[in-house]
């Protein structure tokens, strides 16, 4: 039975969305974050899910003991990122302990694995027939198979564990809209040229694609686990890519997606990496009240929050190098400013994109205490 | 010839390859249509500075400058541009992000110094290793992960035990980097685009 404290935090991520809270609301977001607090060796915390869940809860819980922290940003299944990652983005990812050091961060090995003539055989046959192809070559399949057992057999377990520890969760979707797919597969740079290149070829892809993209997203979310599931916004960041190719085969997709999620009743978060000043405007087309903007440190909230007004909500967006390196006066000021100057309503506190493995633990507490402590 | 640069400036790929080809056909001097690239180049970088362009352009202008340069080459035949001066550059330690590198490395190599690049997920000693075998004077460190700072740390104190400090300056750029990154990791200075690249490059000749 979820306690009454559970239910008011869930209630309190519904209203934020719906800008009829009265307090800003602050939101965890850090995966790789606790290890190093908790003295995990990142080895063990990023290969054993069990070991995962139970340092990042605990860390948490650490948080909240002094200061409230009212909901996850994303659900912490446990889930390898060497098993959740190739999915997204195609690439075979690097982990401690194995490929690499016991005590570094898993990396993402970004090669061109997609081929040109593969936009065809996406076209003509449907991106399946690509993706398994692809997929075996980037993950063990049995680890995979046995990652996914694993979720079937503990997963339940695992959502009650932070139900019991009143941390109700935003989202338990997650989703890499076509553009991230195939930007991955292809890797970033040749794909960026082939956008230029054959942008119809990859428009046609992406629209074979779509329809699956949004299926496996919404069969993502655990809806006793968060109602929501992430749109990825990485690579196709404004920043990062022309307004044609944003135009023609970024936001397309993202919407679509947005949209598919907030007629099944859940809520859509766009996950926004880097710059998306340029284009900020255009989340106007997504219904009013039923998205939140998940933002970086990158993205100017003043001048959204200024075009949105009451029709997105906000999570975001204290940036990476300040909770690693910054003092807990700089994080407080850098939260109370952004608060002063757009508002507690529909606003997530929590960090940019996500919290570094190298945050200090006294700059997370920091950031929650600024935003608790907001008069 | 303004028009090649123009072309590029532009991302005209298919129009600027028929116009250098139809520069060489006329024989035009190759280096004299490697600087309008060049030119190209520059006004590129302007335009991503002052944020007209983004950074898909620049990496479209950039295949589009690698091609141009592929195309002369034959025509070069020994006939070099003036090398400024060489630039070991790469992604630090740990780190696997190469587009902000890349943008350097193809600023670099337009604003005409000879780069060596030693990719990412570089270790200290490959670093020391491309600037002992290079002679390069200049190493350029790219870091979008505040977790690898120590990497350009590691780097530069390999750099300093390999007794090449006082030969090599050291310049540093990448997303989270700062003035503290440079005074924490003791490196030189710090570059917040691919076009500062070039201007602190040129700065430490
Ligand atoms: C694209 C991207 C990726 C791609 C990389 C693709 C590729 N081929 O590079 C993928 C998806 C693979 C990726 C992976 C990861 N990423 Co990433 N990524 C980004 C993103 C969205 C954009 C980076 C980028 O390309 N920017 C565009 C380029 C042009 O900008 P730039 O590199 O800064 O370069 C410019 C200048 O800085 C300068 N410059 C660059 N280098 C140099 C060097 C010198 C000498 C000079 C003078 C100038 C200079 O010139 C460039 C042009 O102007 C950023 C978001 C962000 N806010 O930056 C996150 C970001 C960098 N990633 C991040 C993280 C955490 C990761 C992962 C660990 C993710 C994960 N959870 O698994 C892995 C990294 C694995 C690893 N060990 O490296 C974090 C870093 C946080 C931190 N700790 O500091 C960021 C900031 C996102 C975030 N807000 O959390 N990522």
């Amino acid at each position: 039975m979820a306690s009454k404290l559970y239910e008011e935090r869930s209630q309190k991520i519904k209203d934020t969305v719906n800008f009829k809270n009265e307090r800003v609301t602050t939101c965890f977001m850090g995966q790789a974050a606790p290890a190093a607090h908790m003295n995990v060796k990142m080895k063990d915390f990023a290969m054993n899910s069990d070991i995962m869940i139970k340092t990042t809860l605990d860390y948490i819980n650490e948080i909240d003991a002094i200061t409230s922290v009212d909901c996850l940003n994303i659900g912490v299944n446990g889930m390898r990122s060497d098993h959740s990652l190739p999915m997204a983005w195609l690439s075979k990812i690097k982990m401690p302990g194995r490929e690499l050091p016991d005590d570094s961060l898993w990396q993402v090995v970004e090669t061109n694995v997609l081929t040109p003539e593969d936009y065809d055989v996406i076209i003509e046959q449907g991106f399946e027939t690509v993706f398994n192809r692809i997929f075996p070559t980037l993950v063990d399949m049995n680890e995979f198979q046995e990652s996914i057992a694993y979720q079937q057999k503990n997963g339940q377990n695992n959502v009650e564990l932070f139900i019991n520890s009143d941390l109700p969760v935003v989202n338990s979707g997650f989703a890499s809209p076509p553009f991230e797919v195939l930007c991955g597969g292809r890797s970033m740079s040749q794909f960026f040229m082939d956008c230029y290149k054959i942008p119809d070829k990859i428009e046609k892809a992406i629209e074979v694609m779509l329809p699956g993209s949004i299926q496996s997203m919404l069969s993502s979310i655990n809806p006793l686990c968060g109602r929501g599931a992430w749109v990825g916004g990485w690579r196709g960041a404004s920043a990062l890519v022309s307004p044609k190719i944003w135009n023609r085969l970024v936001w397309p997709g993202m919407k679509a997606m947005g949209l598919a999620l907030i007629e099944t009743d859940n809520i859509a978060t766009f996950h926004l990496d880097q710059c998306w000043d340029r284009d900020i405007e255009r989340f106007l087309e997504i219904p009013e009240k039923k998205s939140i903007i998940n933002t970086d440190g990158m993205t100017d909230l003043r001048k959204a929050r200024k075009i949105l007004g009451e029709h997105v909500a906000i999570m975001g967006d204290v940036p990476a190098p300040l909770l690693a390196t910054g003092t807990t006066q700089e994080v407080k000021d850098y939260v109370t400013k952004l608060i002063d100057d757009i508002g507690p309503k529909g606003l997530f506190i929590t960090a940019g994109c996500d919290a570094p493995a190298n945050t200090k633990f006294e700059n997370m507490v920091a950031m929650f205490q600024a935003a608790n402590d907001w008069k | 010839m303004a028009k090649i640069s123009e072309l590029l400036a532009n991302l005209e790929m298919d129009q600027l390859m028929e116009a250098v080809q139809n520069e060489l056909d006329n024989g035009t001097d190759p280096l004299e249509i490697l600087k309008e690239g060049e030119a190209g180049m520059i006004k590129v970088g302007e335009l991503f500075s002052s944020g007209e362009y983004f950074v898909s352009d620049l990496m479209m202008s950039g295949e589009m400058f690698k091609e141009v340069g592929e195309m002369l080459e034959p025509h070069l035949a020994g006939k070099t541009n003036e090398v400024l001066a060489k630039v070991v550059l790469g992604t630090v330690e740990g780190d696997i992000h190469d587009i902000g590198k890349d943008l350097v490395y193809i600023m670099l190599k337009s604003g005409g110094f000879d780069v060596i690049d030693v990719g990412v997920d570089a270790k200290p000693e490959a670093f020391v290793t491309a600037l002992k075998e290079s002679g390069a004077t200049i190493l350029a460190l790219s870091c979008l992960l505040t977790t690898c700072y120590d990497s350009i740390l590691n780097t530069v104190k390999a750099v300093e035990a390999a007794g090449l400090r006082d030969q090599v300056k050291i310049v540093i750029g990448g997303g989270p980097t700062d003035e503290s990154v440079v005074k924490y990791t003791g490196a030189d200075a710090v570059g917040d685009d691919a076009q500062s690249a070039v201007r602190l490059c040129k700065e430490m000749l």
